[in-house]
């Protein structure tokens, strides 16, 4: 017996009344609890003006400002045979296009009766791209030369910048690319009603344009490259990397080589990604031969980046299933295959499919090794479809955010937060596919 | 132990359905099991006894080689099966456990419906060439495991939605629908309450009449209750072996009589 318990009389008197040490724990806890909830309102913080950020520069891309006019599309200009022959009309370039939008914007100005003092070129409220876009539809649709055709055009990146707040009078009169002038022009068309701003879903559908087009460049391309190399490394990653932790989960013997190979695993998952790029460079492109640029190579890149992360996901889930169940279908009979694919492998699909898709979020956002392996190219053309489509040039969209970050025009920083709204609604996206398979498999034991 | 109900009947008189001969186990270097050698008589249920870590489990899984599914685990000796040896390398494990069915300490129902628990063992050794004939398979299998009457009419709904003893005799109508000529039971009651062991040990007397039953048990009344022969098993010795009457009215051994006195285990 101690000294403690010896004497009752030396018990603490009350429980309602807290002793000093009970108190100093409580305190000990509230101040863990409230270190807790500032760790968490300072994440919250971070996301919330990330995502403002984001949204309050890039939710301009999805709007343009177009405007309407009345193009006449004179036979003896664009068909000079007159037989509507596609190869002979496509002689005339888009310099040829040019002076009717001009004529067809003086026709507007005549006709809405707007004079402004000091305007010159007033063509140029419309974009450069105009021109090429009228052109497509007239070789695209050859029977309506000859006719007078509204079209709607894009304006060009000031104009489109003067009603996002990118460009002041202030600013047109210093800047060589527009002036006041123009701004008043456009003033005076959107009271006219030409000129109106719309919802854009050419900036989800259309090809990159070059550095003076700002309002024309989209994301198509790079929606599709990455589209292309997500199918690429979902073919080759899930079952390569389900086969492989099968193996090595369920069959493979425990020696010290099966040991290097799980060492080998978790540091592959580690290994900066551009490392990947250097040896998709070396490999793929250098000593294979495949194309640059190309989704395939891309695609193999983040296989083999996104592969330990599956393989440890996959093994995570499956050692996660109990024991007793193996148990009881080798006890009945079933082979080791049987019990893997009859049991095991529909216990963990849940686990593995969220590895799965964690991997490819990962891969979608993968920027370095895609730089290394030529996907930074300025790529205008739509890549075809698969499979041939896998070996077309094309473009990715981090890719096509850190291209357009470093684009001089101010109008790219709205492109590229527009981008990034894109590309975080895609992760979006694949992050609540992963919820909505975990929760419809769930572990039923 | 006067709470036993033993019947008297002619065990000594039976055909040998397993006989095991030197049979040596090491896990690592654990000697686990130490050169035991036993004879296991058709329709019978044979208890394996005695105190924790003493081999009595591994004893039994070596009899359908689920041993063989650990790593460390290594076999000496022989077990015949009717006269085969069991460890021959021509033989299939997987095609043994079909013959030699197994029931498990914890239920593990597959967490699948009722009927596709009981299904699965006919459906992958082609028992049933028919649906007709699966369904008939699985209903003589639920009434073999004394669970019919409680199933029969949420064939479709989980196993693992049963009860703990309905899951243990959902596992053992699983075990049986195989038709195997041996069930192995490894503790079937250790995880259950006193009314479902009950029922337990009733199916397990009636499934003697087709099988031959061994029967490892922490729990000497269940011995007493349930088996006709005993084995006493100590630190991987096989110290006796016999009529459960007599090992327990007037064992030989004086491990065996502390053990079942209670001053050792």
């Amino acid at each position: 017996m101690t000294d403690i318990t010896s004497t009752p009389e030396a018990r603490p008197v009350s429980l309602l009344a807290p002793d000093e040490r009970t108190r100093k724990r409580n305190a000990a806890e509230r101040r863990f609890r409230i270190y807790g909830m500032i760790a968490l309102g300072i994440g919250l913080l971070a996301l919330v003006v990330l995502l403002t950020s984001i949204v309050r520069n890039g939710s301009g891309a999805f709007f343009q400002t177009y405007i309407t006019l009345d193009v006449a599309l004179p036979a003896d200009k664009l068909d000079k045979q007159g037989n509507r022959n596609r190869e002979e009309m496509a002689k005339v370039s888009t310099f040829g296009y040019a002076p009717l939008i001009k004529d067809a914007m003086a026709a507007k100005l005549v006709e809405a009766g707007i004079s402004i003092d000091g305007l010159d070129d007033a063509e140029d409220l419309i974009s450069k791209d105009a021109a090429a876009q009228l052109r497509d539809f007239v070789l695209a649709r050859p029977e309506v030369v000859g006719e007078t055709l509204e079209f709607n055009f894009l304006a060009s990146g000031r104009i489109d910048g003067y009603y996002k707040g990118r460009v002041t009078m202030a600013s047109a009169a210093r800047d060589s690319n527009v002036s006041p002038e123009q701004l008043r022009l456009a003033d005076a068309l959107k009271g006219n009603g030409a000129l109106r701003t719309r919802f854009n879903s050419s900036f989800i559908t259309a090809p990159d344009a070059s550095e003076n087009r700002p309002e024309a460049s989209g994301l198509g391309v790079a929606i599709l490259g990455s589209l292309y190399m997500m199918l690429i490394v979902l073919a080759l990653a899930l079952p390569i990397g389900v086969a492989a932790s099968i193996y090595l989960e369920e069959f493979a013997p425990t020696n010290w080589f099966t040991d290097v190979i799980e060492v080998n695993i978790s540091n592959l998952a580690a290994v900066p990604s551009i490392v990947f790029g250097i040896l998709g460079l070396a490999i793929f492109i250098n000593f294979a031969g495949l194309p640059q640029s190309a989704p395939i190579v891309g695609g193999l890149v983040l296989t083999l980046m996104t592969l330990p992360t599956i393989i440890i996901a996959t093994r995570a889930s499956l050692k996660a299933v109990p024991p007793s169940i193996r148990e009881a279908a080798l006890g009945v009979g079933a082979s080791k295959m049987q019990t893997v694919l009859h049991h095991v492998l529909p216990l963990a699909a849940p686990g593995i499919l969220t590895g799965t898709i964690i991997g490819l979020a990962q891969a979608l956002g993968e920027t370095a090794p895609l730089l290394l392996i030529g996907m930074v190219a300025f790529v205008r053309d739509y890549p075809g479809a698969p499979p041939d489509g896998f070996f077309d040039p094309a473009s990715a969209l981090p890719v096509q955010i850190y291209n357009w970050t470093q684009r001089a025009d101010p109008a790219f920083v709205e492109r590229a937060s527009g981008a990034i709204i894109a590309l975080l609604a895609f992760l979006l996206v694949m992050n609540a596919i992963a919820i909505i398979l975990r929760r419809r498999f769930e572990r039923r034991w | 132990m006067d709470d036993q109900r033993i019947i008297e009947r002619m065990t000594g008189m039976m055909d040998i359905k397993i006989a095991a001969k030197d049979v040596n186990v090491w896990y690592g270097d654990n000697h686990a099991i130490k050169d035991v050698t036993v004879d296991i008589a058709d329709k019978t249920v044979t208890a394996f006894i005695g105190p924790s870590g003493c081999g009595k489990s591994t004893f039994l899984r070596c009899i359908n080689r689920m041993n063989d599914t650990i790593d460390v685990a290594r076999v000496e000796g022989d077990i015949l099966l009717d006269g085969e040896n069991i460890y021959d390398p021509k033989v299939d494990p997987v095609q043994l456990r079909a013959k030699i069915g197994m029931v498990f300490q914890k239920p593990n129902p597959f967490p699948k419906s009722i009927y596709d628990n009981v299904a699965y063992g006919p459906r992958i050794h082609g028992l049933a060439r028919s649906k007709a004939e699966l369904d008939e398979i699985v209903e003589k299998s639920l009434r073999r495991g004394a669970i019919w009457n409680e199933v029969k009419d949420r064939l479709d709904q989980p196993g693992t939605g049963l009860s703990g003893g309905q899951q243990q005799r959902l596992c053992i109508a699983r075990a049986v629908a195989t038709e195997p000529e041996v069930l192995l039971m490894d503790e079937p009651c250790s995880a259950l309450d006193p009314i479902a062991t009950a029922q337990v040990e009733e199916l397990i007397d009636e499934l003697r009449q087709n099988f031959s039953v061994v029967i490892v048990t922490h729990s000497m009344q269940q011995a007493a209750r349930v088996s006709q022969k005993t084995a006493f098993f100590h630190l991987g010795d096989l110290v006796e072996y016999g009529d459960t009457a007599e090992i327990f009215t007037t064992p030989k051994d004086n491990r065996t009589e502390s053990y079942i006195t209670g001053r050792i285990g």
